[in-house]
């Protein structure tokens, strides 16, 4: 059975409760976290709205971290994109491939929500969800978080006209559905998440070629000219899937 | 209470498919491999080893709400909120899921110490707790010969302040017992709405959240003020389309939900209120019934706000006259199912009392109090309090969790014929001890001498303002002992240091809880305390036999004391502990619970919208609006607030809370920002009108506040280096709060009368 969060923008007040649960539940290290949550604020005093960019997984249908790890540390279960941090190498290819720039290093490896996987299956719920005060967090299958986000969409109409559900047509369908009070771009969530080139070059031409160690290692040494040049340029160098065409406009904004 | 009805448990997906009764999953779509469950103390299910699950109350804010502990193998792993307790119910915020990261601090304070350096220098020895008690029970005994009991001064914050500035001040027979969470927070809120209709706001403000259709915040911070309870009311009446407005010159995260965000000029809020009632009265939107039913003094009040249009309030809070007649008839479209919401910190300019009285007109013109979905009563828990021989003197020193209580025409008298020395009837007319009052008698004698103190749990230099007197009066005292978990500042102050165990390594007294529905909760120790610490009552105790207070400790271990008390409900720890931690009780809410007799505790019963009590005490006898000091040319008004992350200036140094929150930023509006030439992110100094400088703190540059002051958290800018993560993080607002404003009703310290510069030399 798939399974998925709901996160209700149109409730999170940004208390960071979810935060705090998630770094005790998961014991996680000084410095890391899965969630973070960012203040958006747009207009011009007093003509103000605002709200709070949850910056956690979206456990992506179409995991494009998923699609580059070399070592399976990152795969998709009940719907879900878990990470074993044990398996993780540290090649850092996730943290280019994901279009919402969610994986991190965290001492040497990949570190990212993965949706609870120890907690759910010893029957509790992920940390974030049973703590939440606002009720802005659930979770449950699928179809049922897909029933409730519609919902709760359809019912702050009257507050918030463009309210909707997010995630049910990004990158394959997502884990994570937003009840989403307006443009997501408000709060610098993308409408329309651009896989990078990695991903794409991963699967296109890294993948069928791995079987031949030399072709495979050259390539390998290509995709890391590019993670190092992003780096270097700091942002995303955008290939649009299809046309392999460099978004000029975007990297000359940097 | 309403709860969100999704059909799966936010709590847990037990194994095993068994669907229990109302909770099953009952999607059309889905089929369910899971059930739902509630965590319980025998559903340890999410770590290997000897798992120990306890019930608590949460110290690491004032809510205090009911929580459950997982330990296992001895190591205390994991908070929750208690499915059973009427405030956490199952939730929980940031801070409480820190508790456990509080406990773990490799920062605490590790054993009894007595100062071997001068006072202020840090520099102690450590001793055993024998040395220590008998140390300070005979500078105590010295204290009291010399100046008599009064000379005591005790302060008390944090959950075990009973222990000290209740039981044992009262024991002891000093009335100078003070909490912050009186005169530097709630005093104005409490006596106001004590002299308005008669009982005391209380710790858990009794808003019908359940069912209210319009409500106004004033300077009330929901989800900045992370009250666990308050979050959850508050998501699920703005999800359920009540009107939400929110008064305050920055756009707080509350503010950002709102249907009307209000950006009023600081200090103006009395005169908004005044131009609500001359809207609700000059235009017959009150609830006359009511009204004619419950109060006195209509007419006076009515004549009294004739002239306060809201022409005339634009002119004086900035806010457009549409807009405050507008919010006005929101709130009376809606009546009684609406509410000016009392918030919790009310000191800010010196008129509180007043301020806070003018909303609770409103409220009383909407026919707010005793209605479904207005403001409801709060009834006590039923509980006996443990038996204990009368005590030498009252005390008052209230806090949050006070019972309203009497206010006695006599003050108490100590035993060698003292009352209190915070110039309570002279400076100002009444409530709980002034704390920030009794600093200058320890350095100047008047009325009389104060020459010790034993400061349980209140960082001093972080909580009272003007930092440099209370120095000045730690430097003057014969003697100070300072019981705490942490190494706060004025820990360097102190003869004797006792260090005490967590909120998770102790039993607690009973927490009674006036409510909607009045509750007992319980704590029990979820691990052995940590190092040479121990439990405030086992501190409290061990003192008290040793300055002959023996009558007054007859007990021998608190278990005892829970139990006796508990015999009164026909229970027990064990039976508590079986029933999930918690013994609700039955309320009486509304008017209709008291069968024609009045809830309004006034001398006639009703509400006084004129108050004649404060015009024979020389006040106004209805709320006037008084300007506050303007900021000088340069200088913005300081204001100060809370994260949801931390508390007070208690919890900057817990691990996790540090890590996800780390210091605090200076709020500036972004075109004073650009016309200082000082950008978002770039380090300043502070500077007040007096001179008082903070240290380096980042510039926050925003449209989210008003050009005319600058806001930080609260807490920050600690100035100890015992505090590894916390020492020099950020700034202290305290530092810069020179100067406060006593309201002559309360005694509460105004702190919102500081005006700061930014700085950029020095950083």
């Amino acid at each position: 059975m798939e399974y998925a969060f709901l996160l209700d923008l149109g409730r999170c007040i940004g208390c960071q409760a979810c935060v705090a649960s998630c770094k005790v539940g998961n014991e996680l290290g000084e410095g890391q976290q899965y969630i973070e949550l960012i203040e958006k604020t747009n207009g011009e005093f007093p003509n103000l709205t605002g709200g709070w960019d949850n910056h956690r997984c979206f456990h992506c249908a179409d995991a494009a971290c998923v699609t580059v790890c070399p070592t399976g540390a990152l795969f998709k279960e009940d719907g879900l994109t878990r990470l074993e941090r044990d398996v993780c190498s540290g090649c850092s290819y996730c943290t280019e491939a994901c279009p919402y720039d969610i994986p991190v290093m965290y001492e040497g490896k990949s570190s990212k929500c993965d949706g609870c996987a120890a907690t759910v299956s010893a029957g509790g719920s992920p940390w974030c969800v049973g703590t939440c005060p606002s009720a802005a967090l659930e979770y449950g299958p699928r179809e049922v978080i897909q029933a409730e986000a519609h919902k709760r969409a359809e019912a702050m109409r009257d507050r918030y006209p463009n309210a909707h559900v997010y995630g049910e047509t990004q990158a394959g369908g997502l884990g994570l559905l937003v009840v989403m009070p307006d443009d997501p771009e408000l709060l610098d969530i993308p409408i329309d998440p651009k896989t990078p080139f990695m991903a794409d070059a991963w699967q296109k031409v890294v993948q069928p070629a791995a079987v031949g160690i030399t072709l495979g290692t050259a390539v390998l040494a290509g995709a890391a000219a590019v993670i190092s040049r992003r780096n270097h340029e700091q942002e995303m160098v955008v290939i649009e899937a299809e046309g392999l065409v460099r978004d000029s406009e975007k990297s000359e904004e940097g | 209470m309403a709860r969100i009805k999704l059909d799966i448990s936010r709590r847990s997906f037990l194994k095993g498919g068994l669907a229990t009764g109302g909770l099953a999953l009952m999607s059309p779509t889905a089929s369910i491999d899971s059930a739902v469950g509630m965590l319980s103390a025998d559903d340890p299910w999410y770590r290997e080893g000897d798992i120990k699950t306890t019930y608590n109350v949460c110290d690491v804010c004032p809510w205090r709400c009911g929580v459950v502990v997982h330990t296992v193998n001895g190591i205390v792993r994991k908070i929750d909120g208690n499915p059973a307790d009427p405030k956490s119910r199952g939730m929980l915020c940031a801070r409480g899921q820190g508790g456990v990261s509080f406990m773990y601090d490799p920062d605490r304070l590790q054993s009894p110490m007595i100062r071997t350096g001068e006072r202020g220098s840090g520099q102690f020895k450590e001793v055993t707790w024998e040395e220590a008690l008998d140390y300070v029970a005979a500078a105590l005994l010295q204290v009291k010969d010399k100046y008599g009991e009064e000379a005591l001064a005790v302060f008390g914050h944090t959950s075990g302040d009973h222990w000290f500035a209740d039981h044992f001040a009262q024991a002891w027979g000093t009335p100078n017992a003070a909490k912050p969470s009186s005169s530097l927070c709630l005093s104005p809120r409490d006596e106001a709405a004590t002299l308005t209709y008669g009982s005391a706001v209380g710790g858990h403000e009794p808003v019908d959240w359940d069912s209210i259709q319009a409500f106004t915040l004033i300077g009330s911070h929901i989800g900045e003020d992370a009250r666990n309870t308050l979050m959850q009311d508050f998501a699920n009446a703005q999800a359920r389309g009540a009107k939400v407005i929110v008064v305050d010159p920055r756009f707080s995260s509350v503010a950002a939900k709102a249907d009307y965000w209000l950006p009023i000029k600081p200090g103006t809020d009395t005169a908004l209120m005044l131009a609500w009632m001359n809207v609700l009265i000059t235009e017959s939107l009150y609830d006359a019934a009511y009204v004619e039913e419950w109060t006195e003094g209509l007419e006076e009040l009515a004549a009294h706000v004739a002239e306060f249009t809201p022409d005339w309030a634009a002119g004086i809070t900035d806010l457009p006259a549409a807009q405050i007649r507008e919010t006005a008839l929101v709130m009376a479209e809606n009546m009684p199912a609406a509410a000016v919401i009392p918030g919790r910190h009310v000191t800010w300019y010196g008129n509180d009392s007043q301020r806070m009285r003018s909303t609770y007109l409103v409220n009383a013109l909407l026919g707010t109090y005793g209605r479904e979905g207005g403001m409801y009563f709060n009834k006590s828990v039923y509980l006996d309090h443990y038996p204990l021989p009368p005590y030498t003197v009252t005390g008052s020193s209230g806090g949050c969790s006070a019972e309203p209580g009497e206010e006695s025409a006599e003050l108490p008298l100590g035993p060698t014929g003292k009352a209190r020395a915070d110039g309570v009837r002279e400076s100002f007319m009444r409530g709980p001890t002034a704390m920030q009052e009794l600093i200058d008698p320890m350095i100047s004698g008047d009325p009389y001498p104060i020459r010790a103190l034993v400061a349980y749990g209140v960082n001093l230099l972080n909580s009272i303002p003007n930092p440099e007197r209370t120095i000045e009066a730690l430097k003057a005292l014969d003697f100070v002992v300072a019981i705490d978990v942490l190494p706060q500042e004025h820990i360097a102050w102190a003869d004797v240091v006792l260090p005490e165990a967590t909120y998770l390594e102790r039993y607690e007294d009973l927490w009674t809880v006036p409510h909607k529905t009045p509750y007992i909760a319980m704590r029990e120790p979820a691990a052995d305390p940590l190092y040479d610490t121990k439990p405030g009552w086992w501190i409290s105790r061990e003192l008290g036999m040793r300055v002959g207070l023996e009558d007054f400790y007859k007990w021998e271990t608190i278990e005892e004391w829970i139990d006796k008390r508990l015999v009164s409900v026909g229970s027990s720890l064990d039976d508590m502990r079986a029933q999930g931690g918690v013994i609700v009780q039955k309320g009486k809410p509304y008017l209709e619970d008291f069968d024609g007799a009045s809830p309004f505790h006034t001398a006639s019963g009703k509400i006084n919208l004129y108050s004649e009590e404060l015009a024979e005490a020389g006040h106004d006898p209805m709320p006037v609006y008084e300007p506050t000091d303007e900021p000088p040319t340069g200088y913005f008004r300081l204001l100060y607030g809370r994260s949801p992350v931390h508390t007070f200036a208690k919890t900057q140094n817990t691990p996790v809370l540090n890590d996800i929150d780390p210091e605090n930023e200076i709020w500036v509006n972004v075109d004073a920002a650009e016309q200082l030439g000082v950008k978002d992110g770039d380090y300043v100094m502070l500077e007040n009108q007096d001179g008082a400088r903070s240290g380096p703190v980042q510039v926050k540059a925003t449209q989210r506040i008003r050009s005319d002051a600058v806001f930080m958290v609260h807490g920050f800018g600690h100035n100890s280096p015992g505090l590894t993560r916390a020492n020099g993080k950020g700034a202290s607002d305290t530092k810069l709060q020179t100067r406060y404003k006593l309201d002559p009703i309360s005694g509460g310290a105004g702190m919102r009368v500081n005006f700061v510069r930014l700085d950029k030399e020095g950083v």
